[in-house]
């Protein structure tokens, strides 16, 4: 066995230029298909992140039929009572914060220009312990309590041409079918930027008490929005709420982050069906390599097959020579695979990439993504099954270039010029 | 003791619609230690029968036997351990693995059946390298090497393993004349020594002259099969 593997090895290097061009499309496709996944499981991972932090938190409490109807963001199904809801959940010690909001149907106009956006109302002091809003305030300064004041979305704040310190109208419908509506003159205190561009684009934030106000919703909201400590434990943190609620004489909706983005979750799965093409495309890249790179060998070698069958080799051990340098020229590959996944991918990790030089065109139609730089997310298991799918497919490819030497009659190849 | 004998042997070659027939009943026997030349020109046989008596093909007629047992019957995967524990090859175009060194490929036999331990293996190489003249090539790969000494290492390899029965097809059609003569010599010379039987075909008078029996073939018959006594 030793010596098939030190046949085999010698073999790899005897055809310098057409080992290296195999080298080459093994590492170049399994390198990009690491940095594929790479990049994959990093918008995964922070588009959820980014959702969670600017629009869902990780659960939210709500008036019966509202999540049926979220998109339309009625003001019909509302919580009456939140204060006491907050201060049955008070002592619960797996909660990190509670906000009360409410979001309403609404549009900014500022001199001849009207955009539609989403009015989110809020507790300026509660909110930076549920939601990263307040970090990525990248003008002026967060809201406080019930000042009239306003905070716009950066894209929507480009888009009218406004800046801190402005003054706009919010246009606050109460209801989108008999077009009932309420406007105020607010000044812009700040413009938020998230990672999220659809919350850049639409949405503006209010302090609870104005649009409470506003709305004629007296001490009532929308929403509860709650961040607890250990995202692992939301099963069970939502459940306990749950039951700590039925103590209440009326019923709410608990829904978790992963219900409320659903439409989000669906798409990163049907993501996930297309993304299986890129590996299966990069595979087909490194085993059309290594398929023709043996099957050359098979035909130059031909006399050299008919030698060691002549010598008694037995089958298998030919057929092992030819898999195992099929599998040198994969490990290699595969070796130099996971250094550009690597490093590229911890390249992704730390810096990330950004689509907006292609023009705001482009990231517009790229906003159903909740980001705007698209970061990786490097783990050894990306790099491991690299490695093991380099080697296995290297090794299956062999096969059937070692097949057809086993195949040769020994007379016929002894005979073959070469 | 008998090495090896063909029993009215036929061969017939498909090519295509057509039956070519390369040999139509040929029998002989091979006693051991016999340096025995298959000659005649080219189509008459000759290399049929070194195929048929190095287990590489089968007869379409006839049987052959090795040490008295009937090999005929056997099934490709038998016959590869028959080549290998009992039969070595010289070829023509000496047909060494080109990324190994001499030594390796002296030894490459030794390792598919011989000693396992490596320490043996060599010094029985090298010892055989010896014999052949190449110790101070030892190391170095085919095409650091002439024919001649390519030669000599394709028959080192053949009798590594000290086999019954050693088979040369034309082993100095790819030589010139001196060093053809020089394989022969070394060939006869370990034929001498160590008693293995010899097997070659050829069409050159002059390997002939080095045969201690003649086996004459023409259109897959035996013309002559004469003995010959040499000083």
């Amino acid at each position: 066995m030793k010596m098939l593997f030190k046949l085999a090895f010698r073999n790899v290097f005897r055809y310098k230029r057409r080992t290296v061009i195999t080298f080459s499309a093994i590492s170049y496709g399994l390198g990009l298909m690491a940095l594929g996944i790479c990049l994959y499981n990093g918008v995964n991972t922070h588009a959820m992140d980014s959702i969670i932090n600017a629009e869902t938190a990780h659960i939210k409490i709500l008036a019966p039929g509202y999540f049926e109807d979220k998109d339309e963001v009625p003001l019909e199904f509302t919580i009456d009572e939140p204060q006491r809801i907050k201060s049955l959940l008070k002592d619960h010690k797996e909660i990190q914060g509670i906000e009360s909001r409410i979001l309403f149907q609404a549009s900014i106009i500022s001199g001849m220009d009207e955009l539609p956006c989403l009015g989110v109302a809020i507790e300026p002091h509660i909110d930076p312990l549920v939601f990263e809003i307040k970090d990525s305030i990248v003008e002026g300064r967060f809201l406080e309590s019930s000042e009239p004041r306003i905070i716009l979305g950066s894209t929507l704040a480009r888009d009218l041409g406004l800046e801190v310190g402005d003054d706009c109208v919010l246009r606050m419908f109460l209801s989108t079918e008999d077009f009932i509506w309420n406007a105020l003159d607010l000044k812009i205190v700040g413009i938020a930027h998230t990672e999220n561009p659809s919350v850049n684009r639409q949405t503006v934030l209010i302090p609870l008490t104005l649009a409470q106000e506003a709305l004629s919703l007296e001490n009532r909201v929308t929403e509860l929005a709650i961040r607890i400590k250990d995202r692992n434990r939301l099963q069970d943190v939502r459940e306990s709420i749950q039951s700590r609620l039925a103590n209440l004489n009326t019923d709410f909706e608990v829904v978790s982050y992963k219900e409320y983005a659903s439409d989000f979750v669906e798409l990163m799965k049907l993501r996930s069906r297309v993304q299986v093409l890129i590996p299966l495309m990069m595979i087909l890249i490194a085993t059309l390599g290594i398929v023709n790179t043996m099957l050359m060998a098979v035909l130059e070698r031909t006399r050299e097959i008919g030698m060691l069958a002549a010598m008694g080799m037995r089958k298998i051990e030919v057929m092992l020579v030819f898999v195992f340098e099929g599998a040198i020229i994969g490990l290699f590959g595969s070796l130099a695979a996971c250094v550009i996944g690597g490093l590229g991918g911890w390249y992704l990790e730390a810096k990330g990439f950004s689509l907006s030089f292609l023009g705001d065109k482009i990231t517009d139609m790229l906003s159903f993504l909740p980001m705007e730089v698209y970061r990786g997310n490097l783990t050894a298991g990306t790099l491991l099954f690299t490695l093991a799918l380099g080697i296995v497919v290297s090794i299956l490819a062999s096969l059937y270039p070692a097949y057809k030497a086993v195949k040769l009659d020994p007379i016929q190849a002894l005979r073959h010029v070469g | 003791m008998s090495i090896a004998a063909l029993d009215n042997v036929h061969k017939v070659y498909h090519i295509g619609k057509i039956d070519f027939p390369a040999l139509r009943g040929i029998s002989f026997s091979i006693e051991e230690g016999e340096f025995l030349s298959i000659a005649g020109p080219s189509g008459s046989g000759k290399t049929t029968v070194l195929n048929l008596l190095g287990c590489l093909d089968k007869p379409s007629r006839g049987k052959i036997f090795l040490e008295d047992k009937d090999i005929t019957a056997l099934p490709t995967s038998k016959l590869a351990d028959v080549r290998r524990k009992n039969i070595g090859f010289v070829f023509q175009t000496f047909n060494l693995i080109p990324v190994l060194t001499a030594m390796e490929n002296v030894e490459f036999p030794l390792i598919l059946e011989g000693p396992q331990d490596s320490k043996e293996r060599r010094s029985l190489v090298e010892e055989l390298l010896t014999e052949v003249g190449l110790k101070d090539f030892i190391h170095r790969r085919p095409n650091e090497m002439s024919g001649g000494q390519q030669q000599r290492v394709a028959v080192a390899r053949a009798l590594v393993k000290r086999p019954k029965l050693v088979l040369a097809d034309e082993p100095t059609a790819n030589l010139d004349s001196v060093t053809g003569e020089e394989i022969l010599q070394l060939m006869l010379e370990l034929n001498q020594k160590t008693s293995t039987t010899f097997v070659f075909s050829t069409h050159d008078k002059m390997v002939m002259d080095f045969a201690r029996r003649i086996i004459r073939l023409r259109d897959g018959k035996i013309e002559s099969d004469q003995r010959v006594n040499r000083q």
